[in-house]
């Protein structure tokens, strides 16, 4: 897979989930590593970015976190088009989170890159007590929709590197370079993981 | 800027007359003393004219006016005009002694001058602008007392004056032979930019920084000139007259300005000798602007800000070619930004109300409002009239009724969904649903800020149950998330439930398109910002356009919370205010937008920022913007792109009311 010496690559990741599942909870630990109790709901978009070294790459990750809200559904789109990954977040303790993971799944599947690498995050790992979705429940589904599924919590950092760091494994490591929708691509100069990112 | 009746009233009081009356002439022989080129004092001077109550506006606001003495003078058959700012006496105390004598003209030859244009408007002041041969403009002379159609009539009996075969209120002194003249007298300014601006009065420190700047990059900028066609201004006032390829003119102008006033640096070791055409010039402001334009030489770079500008550019202009921007904000605010003045407090709020109640000139207030915001403690009473919850005409009593009313009424949408029982809710999904986001999103609104911080917070609560009532009293647009950072100010300020919700449906009245299922509002305002971004600054704009970013939607966070993410908790209440006034214009916040998309141009274009990198960008000014600097920015732009910048925001845009009310929230299958 991975060529002789250093390879960097660029990743675009989209994190997606229901409201207060805790998706910017997730990147600030996995950029900054810290955690906010009362983290302010996301407006738009934020986008950050993070390198990780894995075996003998650099992969350098775009992440695009969203607003989780319906009504901002119709902005999605313009963020997961072109990633070459995505993190679909849902809440352990909340089972309408985990409906709508579903629901991003489904969507993704039909509308994204086919190549995209999906993890599935149940987040809040830390509040067993009001645990609502099984973990069991998570990886069947995880496993029927060919995710990998990880429980996370950001509040603790239980899995929160990993997660990304999964992902970057799996992540292709050659691109044809004839593929013009590529979604990882060799970082040379001025490369940029995607070019279409912000077409409406 | 509209002239009400009121602010003529203001101007028509008689304090600059009587002034005239005791100083005219002494102020005379002040300014003239010691210049030995001046002929207009000596003896075998000869009076032509002489008009009282002749005024400059150093600023766009008439009531900052200079008031003094036009005159024109005859010696050894040569005509010279001359303007004197009347002594000691002012309308407004922020203008100084100093102010008046930078704009003093004295002794103009005639020789020198190039046009004067005159504009006689049917309503309103009469002015005339003199423009010099050097290019040079004075600022507009209001004829206070009319009387420009006179001063013409008295030019022409001593002058050769014709009338510009391209612009009837142009009327040119001298016939040109050089090419530099040539050049200018084809830019045909429809006005001028005065003289004197680019050494405004400094402010607290930032403006000398500003205008050595302003000056310092004219350079590069000549062959931009032309890329704005001509255009003809028929507005009445000459704030509104100035559009915007004047603004290269005014580069152009201060070009040559700075040039020849740097010859003569270089040709002179003092004062004494300078040539007299530069007498014009205010005697008081040589040793300032001359080691201004020292300084200006080791400043190279074309793109530099204020020091402490946090998007400040670090050899950026090295590595990539960006553009120029053709109107610089700094310049623009330098012009036509005004400096904030302290916050309104009460006494002077009342000042604004009859004995009633009512507020008599709601635009005073509004402007007052504009310029300097609100006391902390009076927000709560002057909140409600901006926001459009009470009436400006409404007394005392008919607002504490409307309270007890509106107290009652939010009582009654409370109970609703209040009397819904548990059972109720279980089948209820849509409630549930819109609870749940409610209080997903209520304990994470500002919960650093100590009105809503800690555990078991009453605010907290209160904000939540305001905002729950809220989506049953407009159940199509419900809740959504944005919304609780528009009602925790609103809360903060009001406390008091009954009060703040009524707050927030007026808001909502204007803002609520923000949150509409299809984006609409949102998409309506970015493409007004792409608008205003192509007007006002097209290489910005094609930038974008390039990199495919004319979508806007880095600024999607600006526009949809109106900055409440950007600034901190007391300034972003500071910029609500003022752009809740509206009056400048409803859309000041587009404005906003892209005052602060010039600061960074230069830094967006020359690190060739994507829209990935320019959102990231964007997302992390949040806490470094200047909000004083920002706003005036914002306003000198808005008043620069005047009719054309409000023709680029469509009809109906948020937050202007909407035109109809059909179907104001369109509702998709989801309505939650």
């Amino acid at each position: 897979m991975a060529t002789s010496g250093n390879k960097n690559i660029n990743a675009k990741l989209v994190l997606l989930g229901d409201v207060g599942a805790g998706k910017s909870s997730l990147v600030l630990r996995f950029v900054k590593d810290q955690f906010v109790e009362f983290q302010e709901s996301t407006i738009g978009a934020a986008f950050f970015s993070q390198t990780l070294a894995v075996n003998d790459a650099t992969v350098k990750f775009e992440i695009w976190d969203t607003a989780g809200q319906e009504r901002y559904h119709s902005l999605a789109p313009m963020y997961y088009r072109g990633a070459a990954a995505a993190i679909i977040v849902f809440d352990i303790t909340n089972q309408a989170s985990f409906e709508r993971a579903k629901k991003w799944v489904q969507e993704l599947q039909a509308q994204g890159n086919p190549n995209m690498v999906m993890a599935l995050a149940g987040n809040k790992a830390d509040l067993l007590d009001a645990r609502k979705v099984s973990a069991e429940e998570a990886e069947i589904y995880a496993q029927e929709n060919s995710l990998f599924f990880m429980e996370t919590s950001a509040k603790t950092a239980t899995n929160v590197k990993d997660i990304f760091y999964e992902i970057a494994k799996r992540l292709p490591r050659v691109q044809p370079a004839e593929n013009p929708t590529g979604m990882v691509l060799p970082n040379g100069p001025g490369a940029t993981a995607v070019s279409s990112s912000c077409c409406a | 800027m509209s002239m009400e009746a009121s602010e003529l009233q203001d101007l028509s009081d008689d304090a600059d007359y009587a002034a005239s009356q005791q100083q005219g002439s002494a102020s005379m022989m002040r300014c003239d003393s010691g210049k030995r080129s001046s002929p207009s004092e000596h003896d075998d001077a000869e009076l032509i004219y002489l008009k009282d109550n002749v005024a400059i506006h150093p600023t766009q606001f008439a009531s900052e006016r200079i008031s003094g003495r036009l005159k024109l003078t005859k010696q050894d058959s040569v005509l010279f005009l001359s303007w004197i700012p009347y002594k000691g006496q002012t309308s407004n105390a922020k203008l100084s002694e100093k102010d008046r004598s930078l704009y003093t003209i004295t002794a103009v030859p005639f020789t020198e001058v190039r046009s004067i244009r005159r504009h006689t408007p049917a309503l309103g002041w009469q002015y005339v602008i003199v423009v010099l041969t050097s290019g040079l403009a004075f600022p507009p002379l209001y004829f206070y007392n009319g009387g420009v159609r006179e001063f013409l009539a008295i030019v022409k009996q001593h002058v050769f004056l014709a009338r510009s075969a391209e612009d009837a209120n142009v009327f040119l002194v001298n016939d040109f032979q050089s090419p530099l003249q040539r050049t200018l007298s084809s830019l045909e300014l429809p006005s001028s930019l005065p003289v004197a601006s680019g050494q405004y009065p400094s402010d607290g420190g930032t403006s000398n920084d500003n205008q050595g700047r302003a000056s310092a990059d004219v350079g590069n900028r000549v062959s931009s000139v032309n890329q704005y066609g001509l255009r003809k201004q028929k507005s009445h006032d000459p704030t509104r007259d100035l559009s915007i390829h004047l603004l290269e003119k005014f580069s152009l102008v201060t070009k040559f300005a700075r040039d020849t006033t740097t010859q003569l640096f270089s040709e002179n070791n003092g004062f004494g000798s300078i040539d007299k055409r530069w007498n014009n010039q205010p005697v008081h402001s040589y040793p300032e602007k001359l080691s201004n334009i020292a300084e200006e030489k080791h400043q190279e770079s074309p793109h530099s800000y204020l020091d402490n500008d946090p998007f400040k550019d670090e050899e950026i202009a090295n590595n990539v070619d960006v553009p120029d921007d053709p109107l610089e904000v700094n310049k623009l605010s330098l012009v036509w930004g005004k400096p904030r003045q302290p916050p309104m407090g009460r006494k002077e709020f009342t000042a604004f109300l009859d004995s009633e109640g009512r507020v008599v000139e709601s635009k005073a207030l509004r402007e007052r409002v504009f310029y300097g915001g609100i006391e902390h403690q009076l927000r709560s009473e002057v909140w409600p009239f901006l926001l459009g919850y009470y009436a400006y005409d409404s007394t005392y009593a008919e607002r504490e009724y409307l309270r007890s009313v509106k107290q009652m009424e939010y009582a009654t949408l409370k109970q609703q969904w209040q009397s819904i029982s548990p059972e109720q809710a279980k089948r209820f999904t849509k409630y549930r649903e819109r609870k749940g986001l409610i209080d997903k999103d209520v304990v994470r609104t500002d919960r650093a800020f100590e009105y809503y911080e800690g555990d078991e917070n009453l605010n907290v609560n209160i904000m939540r149950d305001i905002l729950l009532t809220y989506s049953f009293y407009n159940f199509d647009l419900g809740y959504c998330q944005g919304m609780s950072d528009y009602l925790s100010p609103i809360l903060y300020v009001m406390e008091n439930e009954s009060e703040s919700f009524w707050c927030f449906v007026a808001l909502m009245e204007r803002l609520g398109p923000n949150f509409n299922r299809d984006q609409n509002g949102m998409h309506t305002q970015l493409f007004a910002l792409s608008k205003l971004v192509e007007l006002l600054d097209t290489p910005l704009h094609n930038y974008f356009k390039q990199n495919d970013c004319l979508n806007y939607f880095f600024c999607f966070r600006w526009i949809l919370i109106q900055f409440k993410r950007e600034f901190e908790y007391e300034k972003t209440m500071q910029l609500w205010e003022v752009l809740w006034t509206h009056y400048h214009s409803e859309h000041l916040h587009l404005y906003v937008c892209v005052a602060i998309l010039k600061r960074c141009r230069s830094k967006i274009m020359g690190e060739q920022m994507d829209f990935d990198t320019l959102l990231k960008f964007i997302n992390e000014l949040s806490g470094h913007i200047d909000l004083e600097s920002t706003v005036r920015d914002a306003e000198a732009l808005c008043i620069c792109a005047g009719e054309n910048g409000a023709a680029s925001i469509p009809p109906g845009t948020p937050p202007s009311l909407p035109l109809d009310d059909i179907m104001l929230y369109p509702l998709e299958d989801d309505v939650l």
